[in-house]
């Protein structure tokens, strides 16, 4: 019954995919503090762009030689994407009250949603997404598929170009100054506008990387799988503190480990095993949310709300 | 000037909604038949999930019942009357069935409604059309409750008169498979994972009822949330627990996935489920691993019966860009009986409609019998087809193979 | 420098958001009126011209999907029916068992009719449960005709009381059927009343103790 390590790693495979969309969300939400809900709609498109790669590629083609060019091609429809948005759908109404992007921002996540639905061939229902062939990798008891191997590779290596960028370059720390106080960055000569649509971007490229591991970890990919997705990945980034890109990675970790370790264990506590199967999950993992923000309403590694205002 | 830009954007956005929700409806709507036969129409609605997960299922139905109302008029079996179809999209989604309930309701021409897919659809449209004494056939629905009442298993109570199946009910499928799966297949330890929704929670009862009688043991249970995607966490446990079989109860957009993750997880054992995993999509979304996966169907293979070449050469002439699916054979015959239903009550009527003829054409519809793609149609008196076909199919060479089929004869 | 503190803004100073300040107007008159539009409307122009990108592209998209090519429907040839189309088992009663079986077994009758198509030969009746036998009579293999009906009796025997299904709630026979079209194999699940004769059957055959 020794399920544990096995469960665990099923966990942090799912949490990383919550982690790499997830920034997205933080990034945006860092620097223009707008909940960007056509993210998972992003994410979304990410993966049909890189369908559309392996589609357009001639059949039989190797998949090693076919993943780093659905990668870009997945980055690139993500990025041009969000990079619309950000211009033609945020930027007229920066100066408008919250509420008015923030509607726009789930309205374009049902136009999004609706394109594809309509336009993109095929897609009413699931399409299935090419898959890396070869076996699973077995380590001890704990087995890890094929199609998982490109998203323990992704993550940490996404993570990493985030952090030496954020830290390191001169955009990087622009980003972090507009975070901080955008007319002060503006005063200091650097273009916010231009950090904006980097952040977008960023985030945008993060979410296709995720989807990319989606599409071969699950096997397909369909119109609506954004929704839930990104609901998830908005979830883990205000789990690990809004507007911290680590937050964001440690935030989806430890949901996607929550919501494994809640459907494998919950039912064996005594009395609970109606609140036990996987359908519960989701609830379980809300609750550690509330618990987590009545602590830490900040969330796990965010700043204080105080220092934001 | 920012106002201005943001009424623009709106305006933009609108506008792209709205050709979006046009290019919609033109797919999910109604197709006019062009034959006018110059007397009265009558629309025989359908109600199916025609996008989303399920509308593989769903578009079989539509395209069916369209094409019996086709032929209909093509033979011109009911003089005076043209016959038409009205397709309306529950996107699997009980409220939205009782929205299309309500809207067929309201429409005069609407004297009969095939569908829907689901159940949990059929339970909230059921009470509707009820009220209306407008006749509903449901080619698919294999909840025994629907027509048996809640307490179907100790005393079976009809509840709605207007409520007719062609489809065999769960009462029959679960057992079935359970009596495969433990003789012929000889696995005695099931792990048994259902949906919670009205379809896939009965199915799974039905057959753990069944199977546990018959000497075999449960392992495991499990609930999934049919938004999910994610079930490594399930198949773990599945492998854990030592099972060697599954049991499904729901539909193919997540047992699919189920098996390949199940399968993934190192646990090499078959995948058995209901006629709601019975559509090629299944092999699509499973992979290569499904081969040996299970499915109880109801009815038998429609490519078997002499009545279902006719059926299938005319559905390849239509034209039809989908398939016409697991109930594709069962969606004509139920538009079918309705327009037999409809015939009889004209005939009666000395070739016109009468003023109450929704009640009439219900009425009517106990006493339908005909020879239709499926086999002999007809009613008992809870409105469940007498034709009780099973069929056991399984997963060779990435198709749907029949391995056994049954008749219930009870 | 001292004494010179941070100005701070006032009226009629704000921030350019980065833009430069508009060029102004040219002189005389402009060039066409949509040009002047365009000048006053960027966003607006931006906008719909963004939309009609995303409806060419979708519509290309949309035109450009591949479609199969209707095929050539085949005509359906007129053809002897399978014989499970054709053959229904229903269960008609219990039997007196005959003096001559092994102990613990029991009898009941069914009945197979033939609607149409050739005559249906049954080659197999069989049950699926372990720890049960049976024999039939009279014996396989035997013919039915379109339109005529024949009585079987059944007499199972217990081989094994342990394995038996006590409570099985939809037991059924195998029944092999052969005709001029194929041979088929078709499970016959008799309803609840074959379903609850049994059960009682198999307690009464199992309950003397000679397991």
């Amino acid at each position: 019954m020794n399920e544990l390590p096995q469960q665990l790693v099923n966990g942090l495979l799912l949490g990383s995919m919550y982690g790499l969309v997830a920034i997205g969300y933080t990034m945006v939400y860092g620097i223009v503090q707008l909940i960007n809900f056509a993210h998972g709609e992003i994410f979304m498109t990410g993966a049909f762009g890189a369908l559309t790669v392996w589609l357009w590629l001639p059949g039989g083609t190797s998949m090693w030689l076919a993943l780093p060019l659905m990668i870009v091609g997945a980055i690139i429809v993500a990025v041009a994407i969000a990079v619309g948005a950000e211009r033609f759908a945020y930027r007229p109404l920066r100066t408008a009250p919250r509420l008015a992007p923030l509607i726009t921002a789930i309205g374009l996540s049902l136009a999004l949603q609706q394109a594809v639905w309509a336009w993109y061939p095929e897609a009413k229902s699931a399409r299935t997404f090419p898959q890396i062939p070869g076996g699973p990798f077995e380590i001890g008891n704990v087995t890890i598929q094929t199609g998982d191997i490109f998203l323990v590779l992704a993550a940490p290596i996404s993570m990493a170009i985030l952090a030496y960028f954020v830290m390191k370059t001169r955009t990087g720390r622009g980003m972090q100054a507009t975070a901080q106080d955008p007319d002060t960055a503006k005063l200091m000569g650097v273009n916010t506008d231009r950090i904006i649509v980097i952040a977008f971007a960023l985030g945008a490229a993060f979410a296709a990387v995720g989807a990319v591991a989606y599409g071969l970890k699950y096997g397909e990919i369909n119109f609506r799988m954004g929704f839930i997705l990104g609901l998830k990945a908005f979830t883990a980034a205000v789990l690990g503190g809004i507007g911290n890109i680590y937050g964001a990675m440690i935030g989806g970790v430890v949901l996607g480990v929550a919501e494994t370790l809640a459907t494998a264990y919950i039912a064996d506590i005594p009395g609970m095993d109606k609140f036990g199967s996987q359908s519960w999950a989701d609830v379980w993992a809300f609750v550690l949310l509330i618990l987590v923000l009545l602590f830490r309403p900040q969330g796990l590694l965010g700043e204080r709300v105080a220092d934001r205002a | 000037m920012r106002q201005r830009s943001l009424i623009a954007i709106t305006a933009a956005l609108a506008a792209g909604a709205l050709t979006l929700t046009a290019c919609g409806s033109r797919d999910s709507g109604d197709k006019k038949d062009s034959g006018d036969g110059g007397g009265t129409t009558v629309v025989i609605g359908v109600d199916a999930p025609l996008t989303g997960d399920l509308s593989a299922m769903g578009l079989g139905i539509k395209n069916s019942a369209d094409l019996a109302a086709k032929n209909a008029n093509k033979q011109n079996l009911v003089k005076g009357v043209t016959f038409k179809t009205e397709a309306l999209d529950d996107q699997a989604q009980p409220s939205a069935g009782q929205q299309n309930a309500s809207k067929f309701v309201s429409e005069k021409e609407v004297l009969g409604v095939v569908g829907p897919l689901n159940s949990s659809v059929a339970e909230s449209m059921q009470k509707v059309f009820d009220d209306a004494k407008l006749v509903q056939v449901s080619p698919a629905n294999t909840g025994p409750a629907l027509t048996q009442g809640q307490d179907w298993q100790t005393k079976k109570v009809r509840g709605y008169k207007s409520y007719f199946r062609t489809a065999t009910t769960d009462a029959i499928q679960g057992p079935f498979a359970a009596q495969y799966v433990f003789n012929e297949a000889k696995k005695k330890k099931v792990f048994v994972i259902d949906d919670k929704k009205t379809y896939g929670s009965g199915l799974a009862a039905t057959f753990t009822d069944e199977f546990k009688k018959l000497g075999g043991k449960v392992v495991g249970t499990e609930h999934i949330n049919p938004d999910a995607k994610d079930f490594s966490a399930v198949a773990t446990k599945v492998k854990n627990s030592g099972a060697q079989v599954v049991y499904y109860g729901g539909e193919y957009p997540q047992a699919g996935p189920l098996s390949k993750q199940i399968k993934a997880a190192g646990a090499k054992i078959p995948l058995v489920g209901g006629d709601g995993i019975k559509d090629d999509t299944f092999m699509k979304l499973a992979g290569s691993e499904a081969t040996g996966d299970l499915a109880t169907s109801v009815g038998a293979p429609v490519e078997d019966l002499p009545s279902a070449k006719q059926f299938v050469a005319d559905y390849k002439a239509g034209g039809y860009k989908e398939e016409y699916s697991a109930y594709g054979g069962y969606a004509y015959d139920s538009a079918w009986a309705i327009i037999e239903a409809v015939k009889k009550v004209v005939d009666d009527n000395g070739g016109k409609l009468p003023d109450d003829a929704r009640a009439k054409i219900t009425e009517a519809m106990q006493g339908v019998s005909f020879d239709g793609v499926t086999g002999k149609v007809s009613f008992d008196e809870f409105g469940d087809a007498t034709n009780k076909q099973l069929t056991v199919y399984a997963v060779k060479n990435g198709a749907w193979v029949p391995v056994k089929s049954g008749t219930y004869s009870g | 420098m001292s004494g010179i503190g941070p100005l701070e803004p006032g009226e009629d100073t704000h921030a350019w958001d980065g833009r430069p300040p508009k060029a102004p107007r040219p002189a005389g008159r402009t060039r066409t009126a949509l040009a002047a539009w365009h000048r006053r409307h960027r966003r607006i122009t931006f906008a719909l011209l963004a939309a009609a990108v995303l409806l060419a592209g979708g519509g290309y998209l949309h035109a450009t999907r591949p479609q199969r090519p209707p095929e050539r429907p085949e005509r359906p040839r007129a053809e002897v029916p399978y014989p499970v189309q054709v053959a229904d088992v229903t269960y008609l009663d219990g039997r007196t068992t005959p003096a001559d079986a092994p102990p613990r077994s029991f009898s009941f009758a069914v009945l197979l009719s033939v609607t149409s198509g050739p005559p249906v030969t049954v080659t197999r009746v069989t049950q699926p449960y372990a720890g049960l036998s049976l024999t039939t009579e009279p014996q396989v293999p035997f013919q039915t005709k379109a339109g005529s009906a024949h009585k079987i009796t059944i007499t199972m025997h217990v081989t094994k009381c342990g394995k038996a299904p006590r409570n099985a709630a939809l037991p059924f026979l195998d029944v092999t059927l052969r005709n001029a079209r194929a041979m088929q194999v078709q499970s016959f699940i008799l309803g609840p009343r074959y379903a609850q004769d049994l059960s009682r059957s198999l307690e009464v055959a199992c309950s003397n103790r000679l397991r």
